[in-house]
């Protein structure tokens, strides 16, 4: 089933005399229970294409269809709370909420949907263990390593059970032996969860475990493969 | 959740908190206390005019405020004193003579306002018989064949009829204050001797002490060498019925001490029935009906029923009679507004700026939040409830300490003997007793938690304005 439909979508920013075609006529289909990747050097659009797909950025022209629905015709508010119930985002630097302890975190988007206590309180518990910090449901973020944290904010973007992850680099700030961990929790809860994930990356390893790489240059898809 | 992070979000940075709620607290102490103090002094003031010497309506023949005249009589007394009892909420009546006339003793003149009363009943709706000052008599209690008058400790002194006499009785007082001996043996020189005046025995202290030491005990000195002349006599002049110059000696049965020397300088008080023997003032005939209503707040309300009930004859309530006084305690109201606008604009401006900070810092996260779905009404929420903790916590704390401290003072008083004499000149009481009532409380309450959301606007929308994507790429 398609969970996502991107129709000719291009991004441009202008500057006073510049303008920088970021996505330029990307034409994708994702399915559900996806694990892609998006690859390609600095500057090829990917973080753009992301953003897009997130709703964080609007396109110039072009259209991304989530389930049927248009994002460019959500108007702000809305397309707030569509984020929220739809899509689950892991950033590069974690971007945890300070106070919170790993499990309110994991907890945070499900009580913004009103969840009751009991069920939040059993999917976090669930999460936890399935990323193996469920000793650590009471740390802060600060007490916790780089790895731990992103791992915590894996758990966060899948808790409601949103309709995809997007991930923008997220082992970057990762040394490898965390990084490899990361993504075998992701793609073990992608299997499990059946969730879709789009992630965008330079590291081969991470290329490596993608069941789809899409190879963006300049703003277009210059490949898109499925490795065995 | 929102309530939950944005009270965790107030701790974060926990000094720069603290520091904000600490002054935000030293404000509404400082507000509160000052406010409190000052309510005390108007309080106190117009509870001394009520009790001891206007109660809260009079009511007079329509001349006679102006010509003084001792004809200008209110006519049928009784029959004006049971309208005035029959209105709901007056609680008690009584008559006074009043006749402007001379003082004097074998030194001194004076002029005074005499005022014959009816003592029990006085005693029953004023509270001066409980100022008389211990030592120099009583409230007319004393068997004597002589005439006699309650008169003021101003008036005593302007008429050399309290002098100023350093006894061995005294000296032994004033060391038991522990006053330095130092102080005590400079002034041997006066010991034993009798000073008519307070002016004369300042002039000396001044001579025999220095300007510090005078500052420190002179008050204290003062106090002990204070001497009333036993039974002292005074004349009194005044016009009678006729018209005629009529007077009498009088003995001083005892002085008064209230924190209004106008008072206490002007009026005399002697019973009705010496008055009308000399005036030749017929039985049952006065100048005023004076009136207690069950309680002040009433004053208002029953002042136009009075009226009413009384149209021939001039009728006011002690607002009336003494503009300055009401206008105090109307003008009280003014400076607490100025006041807590002064307070609450500081408030307002401290926790903007710490707010402010809190967001710009916060910038990253707050464009995260608005990423993985939390809508501007959240965001607003919880930078609106930080803000309102932040001004709650200070302004209960404040509060807290301001009613502690309220508590403590109000209970032995502030003394401000240092300008005891300023402000007794205008009636004020040097010592203070301050009050506040519940109303004041809660009102402060709610404007310091309206500060909280007004000042949490700006910093909310400057949240409101951040762009995720950039929010999110801050490092």
């Amino acid at each position: 089933m398609k969970v996502i439909e991107i129709k000719d979508l291009h991004k441009i920013y202008s500057s006073s005399d510049i303008e920088v075609h970021a996505v330029n006529g990307v034409n994708l289909d994702f399915m559900e229970a996806e694990f892609a990747a998006i690859v390609g050097p600095s500057g090829s659009g990917k973080t753009t294409l992301l953003n897009l797909l997130g709703g964080l950025d609007m396109p110039t022209s072009g259209q991304i269809l989530i389930d049927g629905t248009d994002l460019s015709k959500l108007k702000s508010s809305a397309l707030i709370d569509f984020r929220m119930r739809n899509i689950g985002f892991v950033f590069q630097s974690y971007n945890l909420i300070p106070v919170l302890t790993a499990k309110e975190n994991v907890e945070f988007i499900m009580s913004l949907q009103k969840w009751i206590r009991k069920d939040r309180e059993e999917r976090s518990y669930d999460l936890l263990k399935s990323i193996g910090l469920a000793d650590r449901y009471n740390s802060r973020p600060a007490k916790l390593s780089g790895g731990q944290q992103q791992r915590v904010a894996v758990a966060r973007a899948l808790a409601s059970r949103p309709k995809f992850v997007l991930a923008d680099e997220p082992t970057a700030n990762l040394d490898s032996k965390a990084a490899s961990t990361l993504l075998e929790i992701m793609e073990k809860l992608n299997h499990e969860e059946k969730i879709t994930f789009i992630f965008s990356t330079h590291d081969p390893r991470v290329m490596k475990m993608a069941h789809r790489v899409i190879t963006l240059e300049d703003g277009k898809v210059v490949s898109d493969e499925k490795p065995e | 959740m929102i309530i939950q992070i944005a009270w965790k979000n107030v701790w974060r940075n926990k000094t720069r908190s603290l520091i904000v709620i600490l002054s935000v607290a030293v404000g509404v102490f400082a507000g509160v206390f000052a406010m409190a103090a000052m309510n005390s002094s108007v309080v106190q003031r117009i509870d001394a005019a009520v009790n001891e010497e206007l109660s809260h309506i009079q009511v007079n023949n329509r001349e006679f405020r102006s010509s003084s005249d001792i004809r200008d009589l209110i006519q049928g007394f009784n029959e004006v004193d049971s309208l005035m009892r029959s209105l709901p909420g007056v609680n008690s009546t009584t008559g006074r003579i009043i006749i402007r006339g001379i003082a004097s003793t074998s030194a001194k003149s004076a002029g005074v306002e005499i005022n014959g009363i009816d003592v029990e009943k006085e005693k029953e709706m004023f509270s001066l018989h409980k100022k008389v000052i211990p030592g120099t008599g009583s409230y007319f209690e004393s068997e004597t064949k002589f005439n006699s008058v309650l008169i003021g400790e101003k008036l005593a002194k302007e008429l050399n009829i309290i002098r100023y006499i350093l006894t061995p009785e005294a000296v032994a007082h004033l060391d038991s204050l522990k006053i330095p001996s130092v102080v005590l043996s400079k002034l041997d020189p006066v010991y034993g001797e009798r000073f008519t005046s307070d002016k004369k025995f300042n002039r000396e202290l001044e001579k025999l002490l220095t300007p510090n030491e005078i500052k420190k005990y002179s008050i204290q000195i003062k106090e002990a060498a204070w001497s009333y002349r036993e039974g002292a006599k005074l004349i009194l002049t005044f016009l009678d019925k006729d018209n005629n110059q009529t007077g009498a000696g009088f003995r001083v049965c005892g002085i008064f001490r209230t924190n209004n020397d106008m008072f206490e300088g002007m009026s005399v008080f002697v019973p009705a029935g010496e008055l009308r023997a000399l005036t030749g003032m017929e039985e049952g005939t006065w100048h005023r009906l004076i009136a207690r209503l069950d309680n002040n707040d009433l004053t208002d309300e029953l002042t136009e029923p009075a009226r009413k009930a009384i149209p021939s004859y001039e009728v006011l309530n002690w607002k009336e009679i003494q503009p300055d006084l009401a206008m105090i305690a109307d003008f009280m109201g003014q400076i607490y507004g100025i006041f807590m606008a002064i307070i609450l604009a500081a408030l307002a401006f401290g926790i903007v700026n710490t707010m402010l900070m809190a967001v710009l810092e916060r910038t990253k996260e707050l464009g995260m939040l608005t990423a993985i779905g939390m809508n501007r009404k959240k965001i607003f929420s919880m930078i609106m409830f930080e803000s309102i903790f932040l001004s709650i916590v200070g302004g209960f704390a404040g509060m807290g300490i301001a009613g502690a401290v309220i508590a403590l003072t109000a209970k032995n008083g502030i003394n401000l003997m240092k300008y005891s004499e300023g402000m007794e000149a205008f009636g004020y009481s040097a010592h203070l007793f301050p009050t506040i009532d519940a109303q004041f409380f809660i009102t402060t309450t709610i404007l310091i938690v309206l500060t909280g959301i007004l000042s949490s606007v700006y910093p909310a929308r400057k949240a409101l304005k951040l762009n995720p994507i950039e929010a999110i790429r801050t490092e």
